[in-house]
């Protein structure tokens, strides 16, 4: 009895665990078949595909969303330390209602939030805002709840008691911010920094309505050639996409060394 | 006791009686907000109040909507997926949940690097990489074909299945982390103590583990839910023109119709709803919270 | 230039209707260890952090050195502050930390390296100053926490409870050499702590405080032999506190009789003090067991009884004595009796007059 229980636990973990990797694999062989069409059991592999990319059809997009990420990431960063630090070190009377209200964001469907700043853009008379700087603006509503909740979560975190230290030590606000909570909050500031990229990188519903022609983001320009074909340029795309993202977790973890908050390091 | 929390607020350093200077940090965070969220939200409901045609009030799209068959269908293929997929995620995120909580094998950190993962790959790969699987002359019917089992294509994309396969993928992590979190909230030692009590290892799980975890059963279905009804790649790509729901038709509505007060309306049905969903469900949490003590 | 190095003056601090600091006045002297002792929730802490200025008084007022500090905040203060966790940088090396201080008030490098040398040297840990806080043992992050408050040689240091979190052998070895370096520097010490035998280790006064107010204050030793009230008393070590009944006084004969019970007791002092007695304490090593080698004194008080209990605490043994069903008197006694002693034995005890003090609240 309790080895069949124990049996089918772990099968149906293997098979479940088969599930969530079966379309990365699937991706990853496409990208590396040599026919156009995808096949099932490829017999040769090329990485034809990847010159593909190295088009300005592809490098294009490519280069807009990372511009787009890079700026949401650095705001969203700045914005959510900000008000991070009002709420949760500072502790202002009301600043519950203040996080409710940074956080309000978060209960509205991205497609609904979508549609509302198009709707904004296009009828109070902004239409210059539509494209780059519209998607800038919509994917920072998106990401600076979740940064401002993160870089707060990491000032909770923070011990009051090493504020205290360096205060009976001689430290002024400004060196305490200085040489105290910075230093000890960067990890949360970096991760909240590094979820804001990828959201933004990889964004679509908020996407789809503000990008304008010449002015397409990557996964907008995949889905809408995914509307004609499913060629394994796709994958290609897609793959490197995935591995540019990787590394610019890297990339931020090296920076912020957030992996160490994780680990609790910095208690 | 109360000694001790009440102490606490007042443990702030001092040297700060400049009263709104906390604020100052406040502003740029919350004038973006104000300026990209709150008032877009505003005009979208002042807008679904307006004529298509001659931007006079009116309720004329609020009215249509509830009248019109393909928008009710559409709403309703909206809740069946949703409930599906929560169904599906919830059933498949209690196994590896469960695992990724009590593991103790260095197997623990590969699961949980492959259950997390697929967050990092973004909507769009995953929904390529299920088209792939599911299309026509996808992996799967080509297998299936190649090896006799079956004539014609089997219709895996495009519709209904499609779209619950690739959601419940997309949204399956989440149901982990709901569950596992949930999970390693319970007491081990109250596993420990039903085994030595007498209880066999199904008993333990369906006397113990499973009614404390029940939190985290609602917490990944609400989740889920919520995720799948406001979900727009998969569905337009999975689903196709064939199988539309309020996210895709939201769309149509913007970028084919420009009938912005029905778009509008739209988005406010789908908000309600999802907003109604996750206060029946925070409820429901709390309930069991309560009732559970955990 | 006062001699007087703190200053509390009526302090009172209330949160809400709490009242967790009720006109407290304390003035410590220079260079003298006190410490703050007391159970969790008597403002001991509270009373710390208005010193350090973390808290305002509510009324009252405090002065350090002379100088009133209501409106000063903690870094203008120029004292020194052992946390109970330590609250080390974790970020920072040993060196680092305990040069924060100096480095904050914008001392030159070569003086920090001197005063941050000094101090690692006079907590005995000098070769650590390029380790960071969580490579070090418990014991090496408390050394570098009062390293770290002590190198900007402040006049007053503040310590917060900073043993409780060592291991007991630890925790008794650094009671000694906190005093020695406390000597050493001629530093002026307040100790907040809830373990009465920490602060009769090493302070020169004690303040035991309770509800928010000064129960007692005084040497050590003092406060050990004279407790002012039943709280003090029980409190600080350990002691049987009976009610008082009656009181007789008939010459020199003065007589208590304990309540609920038909016993009575001789004791001595004044006739005021026997007026107001409404408990008397006896030390339980004050209890005597009468046997063949030790015979009570005349005036001793005799009881006979049966232990109720034992425990064995090693080099001692708490025996628990009924001497009357109203009645259990808790003794202390040395470990090489017990062989002899057995629970439900009889047994005689005898309590000296001079042992009972009566106390009136």
């Amino acid at each position: 009895m309790n080895r069949a229980l124990s049996g089918l636990y772990w099968l149906s973990l293997t098979l479940i665990l088969l599930f969530i990797t079966l379309p990365l694999l699937v991706v990853v062989a496409a990208s590396l078949s040599p026919s156009s069409a995808v096949t099932f059991a490829p017999s040769e592999w090329t990485f034809k595909w990847y010159g593909a990319l190295w088009a300005n059809k592809w490098l294009n997009p490519f280069l807009l969303s990372l511009k787009i990420a890079l700026v949401v990431s650095f705001l969203s960063g700045v914005l959510g330390a900000l008000a991070a630090y009002a709420i949760a070190y500072e502790k202002c009377p009301g600043s519950a209602a203040i996080m409710a209200f940074l956080l309000s964001p978060l209960a509205v469907p991205q497609i609904v939030k979508g549609v509302a700043i198009v709707l904004f853009l296009s009828s109070a008379g902004f239409y210059m805002l539509l494209g780059t700087p519209g998607l800038i603006a919509a994917h920072i509503v998106l990401t600076l709840p979740f940064a401002a909740r993160m870089i707060a979560t990491s000032i909770y975190n923070f011990d009051r008691n090493l504020d205290r230290a360096a205060q009976i030590l001689g430290a002024s606000k400004w060196q305490r911010i200085r040489h105290i909570l910075l230093p000890l909050v960067k990890p949360g500031v970096f991760s909240g920094m590094t979820f804001a990229f990828i959201i933004s990188f990889n964004n679509i519903p908020l996407s789809v309505f503000l990008v304008r022609p010449g002015q397409t983001t990557l996964p907008i320009t995949v889905i809408n050639y995914m509307e004609y074909s499913l060629d394994p340029v796709l994958a290609a795309v897609n793959v490197a996409s995935l591995i540019f993202i990787l590394a610019t977790i890297f990339l931020f973890e090296k920076l912020g060394g957030f992996s160490a908050q994780i680990h609790g390091g910095s208690k | 006791m109360s000694a001790v929390v009440t102490e606490m607020p007042a443990a702030a350093p001092k040297g700060r009686r400049s009263s709104l200077g906390g604020y100052v940090p406040l502003v740029p965070p919350l004038t973006v907000l104000l300026i990209f969220f709150a008032i877009p939200i505003g005009m979208m409901i002042g807008i679904s109040f307006q004529d298509p045609k001659t931007a006079a009030w009116s309720l004329v799209s609020y009215e249509k909507f509830f009248t019109d068959n393909l928008m009710i269908a559409g709403l309703l293929r909206t809740l069946v997926m949703s409930g599906l997929v929560a169904i599906c995620v919830t059933v498949m995120a209690y196994p590896v949940g469960y695992f990724l909580a009590r593991s103790t094998s260095r197997w623990r950190a590969v699961v949980f690097a492959l259950a997390i993962a697929p967050e990092l790959a973004g909507v769009v790969l995953r929904t390529y990489g299920w088209l792939i699987i599911l299309e026509d002359r996808g992996f799967i019917n080509d297998a299936l074909i190649w090896s006799g089992i079956v004539l014609s294509p089997l219709p895996l994309a495009k519709n209904l299945f499609g779209v619950v396969v690739g959601l419940t993928h997309v949204v399956l992590p989440f149901g982990i982390l709901a569950i596992m979190t949930s999970i390693q909230g319970i007491d081990p030692n109250l596993e420990k103590a039903a085994q030595i009590l007498g209880a066999s290892r199904l008993s333990v799980l369906r006397h113990v583990v499973f009614p404390l975890s029940v939190p985290g059963i609602v917490s990944s279905l609400l989740i889920s839910f919520t995720m799948a009804a406001s979900a727009y790649a998969t569905p337009a790509l999975l689903g196709g023109a064939r199988f539309k729901v309020l996210a895709t038709m939201i769309y149509e509505q913007i970028m084919f119709y420009t009938n912005w007060p029905m778009a509008a309306v739209m988005a406010l049905v789908l908000l309600v709803l999802m907003l109604a969903f996750s206060f029946a469900g925070t409820r429901a949490e709390t309930r069991l919270h309560k009732k559970l003590n955990v | 230039m006062s001699d007087i190095d703190i200053e509390l003056v009526s302090v009172c601090k209330t949160f809400g209707d709490f009242r967790a600091v009720n006109d407290v006045s304390l003035s410590v002297p220079k260079g003298e260890f006190v410490s703050l002792l007391g159970p969790s929730g008597c403002g001991k802490t509270t009373t710390l952090n208005m010193i350090a200025g973390f808290q305002e008084p509510t009324s009252g007022e405090i002065r350090i050195r002379g100088n009133c500090q209501t409106r000063t905040p903690p870094e203008k203060r120029n004292i020194g502050l052992v946390f109970q966790n330590y609250a080390l940088f974790p970020h920072m090396t040993v060196a680092e930390n305990v040069g924060f201080g100096l480095r904050m008030k914008g001392a030159p490098r070569a003086e920090i390296d001197q005063a941050v040398k000094a101090a690692l040297k006079s907590v005995h840990l000098e070769g650590l100053d390029a380790r960071y806080p969580k490579e070090l043992s418990g014991g090496q992050q408390q050394r570098t926490a009062l390293a770290r408050a002590i190198a900007p040689k402040p006049s007053v240091l503040l310590l917060d409870e900073p043993l409780s979190n060592l291991d007991l052998k630890l925790r008794e070895a650094m009671r000694v050499e906190l005093k020695e370096i406390q000597e050493k520097l001629g530093m002026t010490f307040v100790y907040v702590t809830h373990d009465q035998e920490e602060a009769m280790a090493m302070s020169d006064r004690v303040v035991v405080m309770a509800g928010g107010v000064i129960a007692q204050q005084g040497r050590p030793e003092a406060i050990y032999n004279s407790p002012a009230t039943s709280f003090v008393a029980d409190f600080i070590g350990k002691s049987n506190i009976l009610p008082v009944a009656v009181k007789q006084a008939a010459g020199d004969r003065r007589e208590i009789s304990i309540g609920g019970t038909p016993l009575t007791l001789r004791v001595e002092g004044d006739a005021s003090t026997l007026a107001t007695a409404k408990f008397c304490c006896i030390r339980p090593e004050d209890v005597r067991v009468v046997d063949n080698g030790a015979q009570p004194l005349p005036d001793d008080n005799v009881f006979d009884g049966t232990i109720a209990k034992i425990v064995n605490l090693g080099a001692h043994l708490d025996l628990w004595v009924s001497v009357d069903p109203g009645m259990t008197i808790k003794a202390l006694v040395r470990s090489n009796r017990s062989g002899t002693l057995k629970t439900g034995q009889p047994i005689t005890v005898s309590i000296g007059a001079k042992a009972i003090r009566l106390l009136d609240r």
